[in-house]
C-alpha cells in the first residue's frame, strides 16, 4: 500500500499544505519544533482515524482555525483510491473513503494498516501494563473490527460498572442484582478479546524472536508471554470471588482491562537485566513484528512511520536500522529526522529509491538528491 | 438583538427558552402574536398552562394521561396479557402510531446508567415487577434501544421477573424495511441471518 499525496489544511502547524511522496523512503528532515512529527501524525491520523498523540481533536486543529482536513491519495491493491477525514471539534468528525462517508468510523480502521514506532515505545517496556494492552489492541483492531467493537463494548460495561460501585459506596447500598447484570454483560467480550489476545501472543512469539535476532544481532533466547486473570479461572467465577473487594475499592480489579505481556530474555524478565542497547533493540523489535504480523494477517504492506528513532544512535547503528528496513519486508516508509542528509545519504549508496523534504515552520522544500 | 419594548424583550426570552428555538425565532413568534387579537394568545397561554397544570402520570403505566389512568389502561379492548416496556412516552406514542400493538404499556422512565446517575430504583422498575404479578400479564415485551444501557435494563429486569410466569420477549432487531441489503451494516445484518424466522410467520 502505497500513500502517494497528501494534502492538510489547518493540521497543527501546517496552514495549507500538499506533499507528494515516494513509495520507497520519505525522510522528513529539520530541527526540532518544525512540524516533522506532524507530517507523521496526519499519515496515521489518515489510517487509524486519530492522532496518536493528541487526545483530543481540538488540539490537532490549527490555532484559531475551526477545523482540519486531510486528504490523501493512496494506492492500495493496485487501486487509486481518495481519503477524506473532515473534522470541525465538537462535532461528529467525517472520513470519506472515495466521497462515501463511513456511517461508522471504526469501519475504516484496518483499511490502511499503519506502525508507528516513537523514541516513548521504550514505556512497552518499561511502564506499566496498559502500554502494552494498547500494544495488543492496536494491532488486533487493525486486524480484526470485530476485536474493536467488543473492545469498545466491554469498555463502555466497565465504566457503567464502576459508577454503578461507586454509586452504591456513596448511597452506603448495594444492588448485587445490577452488579450480577454488568457481569454478564462482560462475559461474551472478555471471551472474545482474551481469545484472541491469546492467539495473538502464540503467533507473535516466533515472529517477534526472529526479527530480535536480525535486530540485536544475538542468538538471546526471547520468551513474550500472555497474562490474564481469564487464563486461569473462569471470568464468572472470579467476578462473583471478587464482589467484596471490589464494592470495598468501588472498582473492578479483575478483567481483561488487567492482561499483560511479558517478556523475558534468556529468561530473565526484560524489565530487570535489559540494557539501554537491549531495551531499544526489544521495542523496535516489538514493533517490526508488529508490522510483520499485520502484513501476513491483511496481506497488504503497511505503511511505517519512523519518528525520530534516529536520535543518539551513531552512525553504524542508523545504517544497521535502515538496512533492516529496507531489506524487502516492509513497504512505504517514512522517517523524521533532525541530521539532515544523514539518512539520504546512506539510502543513496545502499541503491534504495527515497526522497528528502525539508520541513519548517510547517512548510516543505523538497531537497533533490546531490547524486542523483 | 435590541428592543424598544421590555415586554417584548421578556416574551422573546421566555421563547427561547424552549429547545429549538433561537432568539430570531422566538422574536417572530412573539411578533406573531402581537400582530393577532388579543383573544388567539389568550387562548393559547391558556391551553399551555391548562395542559402544565392539569397533566398526570398514569398510575399504572406511568404514560401521560389527563386522569389518573390514561386512555390506553382504560381501553376494555384492550389484550391485558401484553405489556409493553417502552423507555420513555415518545416510544409508546411512536408504537401507537405503528396501529400494530393491542396490549397495555410500561414506560420506565429511562434506561440503567450509573454514569448518568440513573440506578434502578431510579426508574419504574419495582412497579413493573409488582404489574407483572398481576395474574392476567402473560408476556412481557421489551421495545428498549439496542445499546449497552438498553441490554442491561433488559437483562436487570429479565433477572428480577425469573420468579414469576411472565415470558420476556424483545422486540426484533434487524434489516429497516425498503433498505437494501448492501446497505445493512454488518452487525444488523449478521444478527438478521441468526435471528431469521420461517417465511410467512408473518
Amino acid at each position: 500500500m502505497i500513500l502517494k499525496k497528501i494534502s492538510l489544511s489547518n493540521f497543527k502547524n501546517y496552514e495549507l499544505e500538499q506533499l507528494e511522496f515516494s513509495s520507497g523512503v520519505n525522510c522528513f528532515v529539520g530541527k526540532n519544533g518544525m512540524g516533522k512529527t506532524n507530517l507523521l501524525d496526519a499519515i496515521y491520523y489518515m489510517c487509524m482515524c486519530k492522532s496518536n498523540f493528541a487526545v483530543n481533536d481540538r488540539n490537532i486543529v490549527r490555532k484559531g482555525e475551526p477545523f482540519f482536513r486531510l486528504e490523501g491519495a493512496f494506492l492500495r491493491n493496485e487501486l487509486n483510491e481518495k481519503l477524506v477525514c473532515k473534522v470541525i471539534p465538537g462535532t461528529k468528525k467525517t472520513i470519506e473513503l472515495d466521497d462515501v462517508p463511513y456511517a461508522k468510523i471504526l469501519e475504516h480502521i484496518g483499511h490502511y494498516p499503519i506502525v508507528m514506532i516513537i523514541p516513548d515505545d521504550t514505556l512497552l517496556a518499561t511502564e506499566g501494563s496498559e502500554n502494552r494492552r494498547r500494544f495488543m489492541d492496536m494491532t488486533l483492531s487493525q486486524m480484526d473490527q470485530d476485536y474493536l467493537r467488543h473492545l469498545m463494548a466491554y469498555n463502555r460495561v466497565l465504566k457503567q460498572r464502576n459508577a454503578a460501585l461507586k454509586a452504591f459506596a456513596k448511597q452506603g447500598n448495594f444492588q448485587l442484582g445490577l452488579i450480577n447484570t454488568y457481569n454478564q454483560q462482560l462475559l461474551e467480550p472478555a471471551a472474545y478479546i482474551s481469545e484472541k489476545r491469546k492467539h495473538f501472543c502464540t503467533g507473535f512469539e516466533p515472529v517477534f524472536a526472529e526479527v530480535y535476532k536480525n535486530v540485536s544481532g544475538d542468538a538471546e533466547q526471547v520468551e513474550v508471554n500472555y497474562k490474564s486473570h481469564l487464563l486461569e479461572e473462569d471470568f464468572e467465577d472470579l467476578l462473583i470471588q471478587t464482589m467484596e473487594r471490589d464494592r470495598i475499592l468501588q472498582r473492578t480489579t479483575i478483567g481483561i482491562h488487567k492482561d499483560d505481556l511479558v517478556f523475558k530474555i534468556d529468561e530473565f524478565a526484560l524489565k530487570k537485566f535489559a540494557s539501554q542497547g537491549q531495551l531499544k533493540s526489544f521495542v523496535l523489535s516489538m514493533k517490526l513484528a508488529q508490522y510483520e504480523l499485520l502484513y501476513l494477517e491483511k496481506n497488504i504492506y503497511p505503511i511505517l512511520l519512523l519518528d525520530d528513532i534516529f536520535d543518539k544512535l551513531d552512525g553504524d547503528r542508523v545504517r544497521q536500522v535502515l538496512e533492516l528496513i529496507t531489506n524487502g519486508k516492509y513497504g512505504q516508509t517514512f522517517i523524521s529526522d533532525t541530521h539532515p542528509n544523514r539518512v539520504q545519504q546512506i539510502l543513496t549508496e545502499l541503491g534504495i529509491e527515497n526522497k528528502q523534504l525539508k520541513i519548517e515552520n510547517g512548510k516543505a522544500v523538497l531537497i533533490e538528491n546531490e547524486e542523483a | 438583538m435590541n428592543f424598544s419594548s421590555k415586554l417584548i424583550e421578556d416574551a422573546v426570552m421566555a421563547f427561547s427558552k424552549l429547545p429549538g428555538i433561537g432568539k430570531k425565532s422566538a422574536l417572530r413568534l412573539v411578533l406573531h402574536l402581537m400582530n393577532q387579537e388579543t383573544v388567539h394568545t389568550e387562548q393559547f397561554s391558556e391551553a399551555i398552562l391548562k395542559m402544565r397544570r392539569n397533566i398526570k402520570n398514569c398510575k399504572n403505566c406511568h404514560n401521560v394521561s389527563d386522569q389518573d389512568i390514561c386512555n390506553v389502561c382504560n381501553d376494555p379492548h384492550r389484550d391485558r396479557s401484553l405489556l409493553c416496556v417502552v423507555e420513555s412516552i415518545r416510544d409508546v406514542m411512536a408504537i401507537e402510531d405503528t396501529g400494530q400493538y393491542r396490549g397495555l404499556y410500561h414506560v420506565l422512565g429511562g434506561v440503567i446508567s450509573p454514569i448518568e446517575g440513573v440506578g434502578p430504583d431510579t426508574l419504574y422498575i419495582d412497579q413493573l415487577i409488582i404489574r407483572a404479578q398481576a395474574e392476567e400479564v402473560k408476556e412481557i415485551i421489551m421495545a428498549i434501544s439496542p445499546t449497552i444501557e438498553g441490554d442491561t435494563t433488559i437483562y436487570y429486569i429479565t433477572k428480577q421477573l425469573k420468579d414469576t410466569n411472565v415470558g420476556v420477549t424483545t422486540i426484533a432487531r434487524g434489516v429497516a424495511f425498503g433498505g437494501e441489503l448492501e446497505y445493512a451494516d454488518e452487525l444488523t445484518l449478521g444478527r438478521s441471518i441468526i435471528s431469521r424466522i420461517p417465511y410467512g410467520s408473518r
